[in-house]
């Protein structure tokens, strides 16, 4: 879907060519100070142990060095994931693959596809939050290739990875992708647009694309040159391509849009569709698909 | 009261004192035609003495005043004109035309309208302004642009959007609430470029008149004003060219008799030029060969006198923006054409000297067209409005104390609301095909401008109107994931909803002396079409919907009233109105809807709905005589909204809500052959939504926003400076140079303010800021005219 998501914030875009000669200046806003609230980047995966990262929201102009960011990273929680039998209380652990590595886990049971889960979470000083989120039977891709997009230069060592879905009718759902290169990349990363809901594509057979995302503010080398955005020949990249819930989807969508827009006075102030009640993000089951290609 | 007490209760008051009236009247009636080009005098007044009676020429220039039989004065006037006497003997029905000469140049001055001189006291309309296109000429334009929108928001209770825009908000009415016509047909988009420049090119216009409140029931289908804009109609006498060269764009204009004194022409074109005047720096080799923007329009207009009694008119609009983009180191092509095209055939006839009947049929349609294409991934957009229109309306002058007008309506919709096609290769993706609705609107009226005395007059109007819409339509259910669940489908003409309503209208007038009167004015209005906008500014992807089983009318309710006093032998206009206005039914896309959450579904079911009201003052000096003349206006108003689903009800700020709106208008004349202007507005901020907090979400900054239009923008105002020389008089071949600044003092008004985060949370170099953006600094500008 990447093609499709880079053209809907063009109808946007060609209005702002426009300004690009007129004037802009920093300005000092006077806001009120908003109430915090928690924000949850939560999960369960097919076969995988229930995670939650909890942090607040703040001012929008509050400072941004690390000690006030750290300072938003909630520890103090009791997050509980239950799979209707079993309640388990996820412990807080670090890992650095994380951008925020402090994260809550579980280990008392894995994901499982058709299953639904709730999430209950207690922060002193904020009213209890939950969500519910169910795992989607997996979709798996009929075939995944990768393709090179020649330039102007001549290159002919970068592309995009393409694959090919049947989507099953009627399903009332959508997809999520992430990639990730081996050797490379220490996550499953989702590019820009990795989100798309499946009533664009109900019971259609089709080829899409996608660019290759990047971990927000990399600066690795093929993050910041002309490789930015592209796969590479002799990769080695595993595809793993999700099946997600409705809310859930409306909630990467409208979030991904939000991040793009990022200000842009064109596009209408983004509401996020949230599965969380009482705070904001997402709590997301996904079934799981994955597929490994060497590029060439 | 029911409806139908109501409607009874109307009639008997329309028709009881006609039927009181005494025999031996007799009737002068006839066209009233500029001597030089023989277009149509409109608003000339007509005014017979001892005992005193007057009219004025309607919208083709026709008159009817009823007397006693007898011997009187007559004298018609209209300012710029000399003054026509005539001694008339009343002793049967008298059929007079009268051709009217221009003042001569040494005693001409620059005067401010054509209207009656003491009009606006004596009229019982209320809350009107008429601009004369000669006078609209004298301000100063942007960018050299004649542009009547604009001049317009120069006006008290009428706003502009943003910088530049000539989009128009009245008495806090939405835009899609205007009810724009160009010689009768509706002109749904009515600016090119985001708004920068209006569709009406100057040169064509002959005059313009905008109604604000009290609306008369010949009009309907908008609930907050009517700008009704009459072309010229081309000179039947001789051949006449003119044009002029500016800095954005040319024009040119050509009319003349096809056949003199019965029929004429006029063509009039305009094209604007950056496009070409950039071409030949870009080279042949560039990935962007091929980008540009331009627009132009095309306005003609023929008119036949087919005998004293039938004139026929057909007047046709064509206007295009194309905006273009390629970019071939991406493969990647951009293709936006959007415009509008109306046209309309008019027949005058006079059945007899106390009936005037005009009938209009118009085609109007507006399209946007949006195409984009990378390698075999191509991606459209496609929307629009087109509408088939038949109308007869009537003027009765049964006595000279009754001018009665009726008539009807009839108009036949096609929308289309925004439909996406995408494809990538050989697969179609589904986004459902071209979605079109269709509906049905009609409505007939009467209304009648009642003297009841030299005191009174009290203008009583109805109004009923129809709307349905009618199969082929899909209606899809949805559940609360917003899931297609079921689908209810109408076969092609089959009744899907209609509405209909009475639209009452009540105006009058009283004299406190010569010099002074009160007025107020009751209007309630339907509106059966919506346009629904997603972005916050105006843009040309605005689309309009019909009424349907979830969108139910708009409905209008407006109370104003007003003192209006002249002073100095009517050289000072003053006037003080008052008004409280209330819409119910108004629609607003759903918090986070999404330009394709149209695909496989009703643009309606993202739609919600609530209410607006607005109040305000408007103060108006106006001086319309003598070497400096100008006007001064000033607005006090608020306007809210409440939508239960946004927000759980709570009352926000429209975003065009403006506490204070001020806008002084002065022209002089220095010298016969050099006369400076100039302009000075200020208006609060507009109100907008911003974002209050942010959050982190898998790395990304995510922002959170605040209440809905609860932050202010800065005030916005603005001087700017004209003056014009004109050639020397009485020579065949008249030009005249043009010199404006636009915003001399370089102020930085704000268009927009948005927020922008940069950097890594990761390595500490994240920054927020919130930038403002102005879009025009101080910007000189010289336009040359020519006519001959």
């Amino acid at each position: 879907m990447k093609k499709l998501n880079i053209i809907f914030p063009l109808v946007f875009l060609f209005s702002g060519v426009m300004l690009l000669e007129s004037c802009t200046k920093d300005i000092t806003v006077d806001l009120p100070d908003a109430e915090p609230q928690l924000v949850v980047e939560g999960g369960i995966e097919q076969n995988g142990y229930p995670w939650v990262v909890l942090s607040k929201s703040v001012s929008y102009f509050a400072p941004v060095d690390s000690a006030a960011l750290a300072a938003n990273i909630v520890v103090n929680a009791t997050v509980m994931v239950s799979n209707g039998v079993i309640t388990d209380t996820l412990n807080l652990t670090f890992d650095p693959n994380f951008i925020i590595p402090l994260v809550y886990k579980g280990n008392a049971f894995t994901g499982v596809a058709g299953q639904t889960y709730t999430l209950r979470i207690i922060v002193p000083g904020f009213e209890d939050i939950t969500s519910t989120t169910t795992i989607p039977q997996p979709i798996p891709l009929d075939s995944l290739w990768f393709k090179v997009e020649p330039d102007q230069t001549g290159q002919d060592s970068l592309g995009f990875m393409w694959a090919h879905l049947s989507d099953p009718a009627g399903q009332g759902q959508g997809y999520r992708w992430f990639a990730k290169r081996l050797n490379k990349d220490n996550v499953f990363i989702p590019p820009f647009g990795s989100a798309f809901d499946d009533k664009f594509v109900d019971d259609k057979s089709f080829d899409f694309g996608y660019s290759r995302g990047s971990i927000p503010g990399s600066t690795a080398p093929d993050d910041t040159n002309n490789e930015r955005g592209y796969f590479k020949t002799n990769d080695t990249v595993a595809v793993k391509f999700t099946t997600i819930g409705a809310r859930e989807v409306a909630f990467f969508r409208t979030y991904e849009i939000e991040v793009s827009n990022n200000g842009n006075p064109f596009a209408a102030p983004g509401v996020i569709e949230s599965n969380v009640n009482g705070g904001l993000g997402v709590f997301c089951g996904y079934g799981v698909y994955l597929d490994t290609v060497i590029t060439q | 009261m029911n409806r139908i007490t109501v409607l009874s209760i109307f009639f008997l008051l329309l028709v009881a004192p006609l039927a009181a009236q005494t025999p031996a009247r007799y009737t002068i009636s006839g066209y009233i035609t500029d001597n030089a080009s023989n277009e149509s005098m409109i608003a000339a007044s007509v005014v017979i003495r001892n005992p005193f009676k007057g009219t004025s020429t309607n919208t083709y220039g026709f008159y009817s005043l009823t007397a006693d039989k007898g011997e009187y004065d007559l004298t018609i006037s209209y300012v710029g004109f000399e003054d026509i006497k005539q001694h008339i003997v009343l002793d049967k029905d008298l059929r007079l035309n009268f051709k009217m000469k221009v003042k001569s140049v040494e005693i001409k001055e620059v005067e401010i309208t054509g209207e009656k001189k003491d009009q606006n006291v004596s009229d019982g309309q209320m809350s009107v302004n008429k601009l004369d296109i000669t006078q609209i000429k004298e301000i100063p334009q942007f960018m050299g642009e004649v542009d009547v929108l604009k001049t317009i928001q120069l006006l008290p209770g009428v706003k502009g959007a943003s910088e530049g825009n000539s989009g128009i908000y009245v008495r806090g009415g939405g835009p899609d609430q205007n009810l724009i016509l160009l010689d009768e047909a509706i002109v749904y988009n009515a600016a090119h470029l985001f708004g920068f420049f209006s569709v009406f090119n100057g040169d064509a216009v002959k005059s313009l008149n905008l109604i604000k409140g009290g609306m008369p029931a010949q009009y309907g289908g908008r609930l907050s004003s009517v700008l009704d804009i009459s072309m010229k109609e081309g000179n039947s006498k001789d051949y006449q060219f003119e044009g002029g060269i500016g800095v954005i764009s040319s024009r040119f204009t050509a009319q003349g008799p096809i056949k003199k004194d019965t029929s004429a022409f006029i063509i009039s074109g305009r094209r604007t030029y950056i496009d070409v005047l950039m071409e030949p720096f870009v080279k042949d080799d560039s990935p962007f060969k091929g980008s540009g923007y331009y627009f132009y329009d095309l306005n003609t207009k023929i008119n036949y006198r087919l005998s004293d009694k039938d004139r026929l008119f057909l007047s046709g609009y064509f206007g295009r923006d194309v905006f273009s983009y390629n970019n071939k180191d991406d493969d990647f092509k951009v293709s936006i054409p959007w415009g509008n095209a109306t046209g309309s055939l008019r027949w005058n006839h006079l059945f007899n000297q106390k009936l005037f009947m005009n009938t209009t049929a118009v085609f109007s349609d507006y399209k946007f067209e949006f195409r984009a294409g990378q390698e075999d991934f191509s991606f459209g957009l496609l929307s629009g409005i087109r509408d088939w229109n038949l109308k007869s309306d009537y003027t009765w002058y049964p006595s000279s104390k009754h001018e009665v007008k009726f008539g009807g309506n009839y108009t036949f919709h096609t929308f289309t609301p925004n439909n996406v096609s995408a494809s990538s290769g050989d697969t179609e993706f589904d986004f459902g095909g071209v979605i079109k609705l269709y509906a049905h609107e009609a409505g007939i009226y009467v209304n009648d401008v009642w003297t009841i005395s030299d005191r009174w007059q009290v203008v009583p109007g109805m109004r009923l109107s129809y709307f349905s819409q009618v199969g082929p339509f899909n209606r899809y259910i949805k559940d609360v994931t917003g899931r297609v669940t079921d689908t209810v489908s109408y076969a092609n003409g089959k009744l899907v909803k209609a509405y209909w309503g009475p639209e009452p209208r009540l105006s009058a007038r009283f004299m406190l002396d010569e010099k002074s009167s009160l007025k107020a004015a009751f209007t309630q209005n339907y509106q059966y079409v919506h346009m629904a906008t997603l972005s916050p500014i105006a843009l040309p992807t605005d689309i309009w919907v019909p009424c349907s089983d979830l969108v139910k009318p708009q409905l209008g309710r407006q109370y104003a009233m007003g003192y209006f006093r002249n002073f100095k032998n009517d050289m000072y206009e003053t006037s003080v109105e008052v008004y409280y206005k209330k819409l119910l039914n108004q629609v607003e896309f759903a918090p986070g809807a999404l330009p394709e959450d149209n695909v496989n579904d009703n643009t309606d079911n993202n739609f919600v709905f609530g209410s607006g009201q607005s109040y305000g003052t408007e103060l108006f000096i106006k001086k319309s005589k003598g070497k400096f003349n100008g006007w001064i206006g000033y607005t006090l108003s608020w306007t809210t909204r409440n939508f239960p689903d946004i927000e759980d009800n709570r009352t926000f700020y429209a975003r065009y809500d403006r506490r204070h709106d001020i806008s002084v208008v002065g022209i002089y004349e220095l010298t016969p052959r050099w006369s400076v202007s100039s302009i000075f507005v200020y208006g609060s901020g507009n109100a907008i939504t911003i974002p209050t907090s942010r959050y982190i979400f898998e790395g990304n900054v995510v922002n959170v926003y605040g209440l809905r239009n609860d932050y202010r923008m800065p005030p916005y105002h603005r001087l700017d400076f004209s003056a014009t020389l004109k050639g020397k008089p009485n020579k065949r071949f008249q030009s005249s140079w043009n010199f404006s600044v636009y915003n001399v003092y370089n102020r930085r008004n704000p268009y927009f303010i948005y927020f922008a985060n940069k950097g890594s949370i990761q390595d500490g170099t994240l920054k927020i800021t919130a930038k403002q953006v102005s879009l025009f600094p101080i910007l000189p500008s010289v336009t040359w005219n020519f006519k001959f």
